[in-house]
């Protein structure tokens, strides 16, 4: 029989669904089937996976009628071929805990003058689509980082759920990076770092 | 006409600044309890399997409360205030066992000592601060229905202590999974209500 089965990760981009991922069995070349089953907290009954092709192979996806918050899921993945089956150990997971959001878009960087003549940077951003973040159901926290382009150190700035931010004693003449994240409030992960931006402060 | 202070109208708070320290409670009170349940992780269940054990053990679990988006969009302004009143008031018995009790545990750090007399403190902040908003919200009477009984005391005192253990295990875990809802559906009413959806 093929070996057993390993859940990789699970992981919700907007709190309303959720996929999981599993890493194959070793089948020592047999055709080999993967099922996923899951129960929900509450109840007795056992499902098997919704959905196992929008997120790709040895994925299953969790539409929002699938998906329930505060609520724990009972997963397991059971190979099977013609020597027999094996299943994986369970996979514990309550969804309000895997968020893990897109970066965020729409990011602007405007260089303006202080009343003393000194440049400052006003950064802007928009939270990634998928995040519905007008009803209240999920509140992003960011985070943006920025350094010389040919420093080493990132200056790491949390800058909680605003999405504008203004930045003050840039030294003249150097060419920035800057990029943004985010995150739930409370739980959940950071998303990917937003792509690269660049900026160069002026010497005038 | 009486001076009033900033955020109050005819000397009453506003609604907006009702929801606004509302949520700053709860806020604080999730993450208290977060932040306390693993520590108690941590330090008291590695290994121990309680998730598993933990599942559908909430007492508050018979109170039917939104699970997802839709849910917590589609149920009306008031069911959601009384739901959540109703949780916190369940909340009060256990909170005051818990802040007693947890003294009991071996070794168990300040830490977890002060979190649980705060978060007590903070729950019944909260529910003063819910009942004036419902209070103005509410066309009709506010209900104290809504509450479901603890009666998880003597298992926070039994001598066997893996199973003692287990039961503070789970009360940390339905209280953070509570007071998350609690701040969560608090976030969405107030978009709703304050914002119309927009914030």
């Amino acid at each position: 029989p093929p070996e057993k089965p390993t859940i990789i990760k699970c992981r919700s981009p907007e709190k309303e669904t959720f996929t999981c991922w599993w890493k194959p069995a070793s089948d020592g070349g047999l055709s080999t089937s993967h099922t996923l089953l899951y129960s929900k907290e509450g109840e007795e009954k056992v499902y098997e996976c919704p959905d196992y092709k929008t997120a790709g192979p040895n994925s299953c996806y969790f539409d929002k009628k699938h998906t329930s918050f505060w609520t724990i899921y009972n997963i397991t993945v059971r190979a099977t071929n013609e020597m027999g089956s094996n299943v994986s150990d369970p996979h514990y997971v309550d969804v309000t805990y895997i968020v893990q959001p897109d970066p965020p878009v729409n990011i602007t960087l405007e260089l303006k003058k202080s009343v003393k003549r000194k440049p400052y940077l006003v950064l802007t951003w928009s939270p990634p689509p998928l995040a519905d973040v007008r009803s209240g159901w999920l509140t992003l926290e960011y985070e943006l980082r920025l350094k010389p382009e040919e420093g080493e150190e990132w200056e790491t700035i949390f800058v909680g759920q605003q999405t504008q931010c203004k930045m003050f004693s840039l030294n003249p003449g150097k060419r920035y990076i800057v990029q943004i994240h985010c995150k739930p409030d409370h739980h959940g992960l950071w998303s990917e770092w937003s792509p690269e931006m660049y900026i160069e402060i002026p010497t005038d | 006409l009486p001076i009033c202070h900033n955020g109050y109208i005819n000397c009453q708070l506003s609604l907006e600044e009702l929801f606004d320290r509302a949520v700053k409670v709860s806020h604080h009170m999730h993450f208290l309890s977060s932040e306390m349940f693993h520590e108690f992780e941590d330090r008291y269940a590695q290994g121990r399997g309680f998730i598993a054990k933990a599942v559908n053990s909430c007492h508050t679990a018979s109170l039917t409360t939104p699970e997802d988006k839709e849910q917590a969009q589609q149920i009306h302004h008031e069911d959601l205030l009384n739901l959540i009143l109703g949780v916190l008031r369940s909340w009060n018995d256990p909170l005051i066992h818990l802040a007693s009790e947890v003294h009991r545990i071996k070794e168990a750090p300040e830490t977890i000592l002060w979190k649980a007399v705060e978060i007590e403190e903070q729950n019944k902040r909260l529910l003063e601060g819910m009942e004036k908003i419902v209070g103005r919200v509410h066309s009709g009477e506010v209900r104290n229905d809504i509450h479901t009984p603890w009666d998880g005391l003597p298992s926070l005192q039994l001598a066997d202590e893996d199973s003692r253990l287990f039961a503070f295990y789970n009360l940390l875990h339905c209280l953070r999974r509570d007071s998350h809802k609690i701040d969560n559906y608090l976030k969405v009413l107030k978009c709703r209500l304050i914002y119309n959806n927009n914030c």
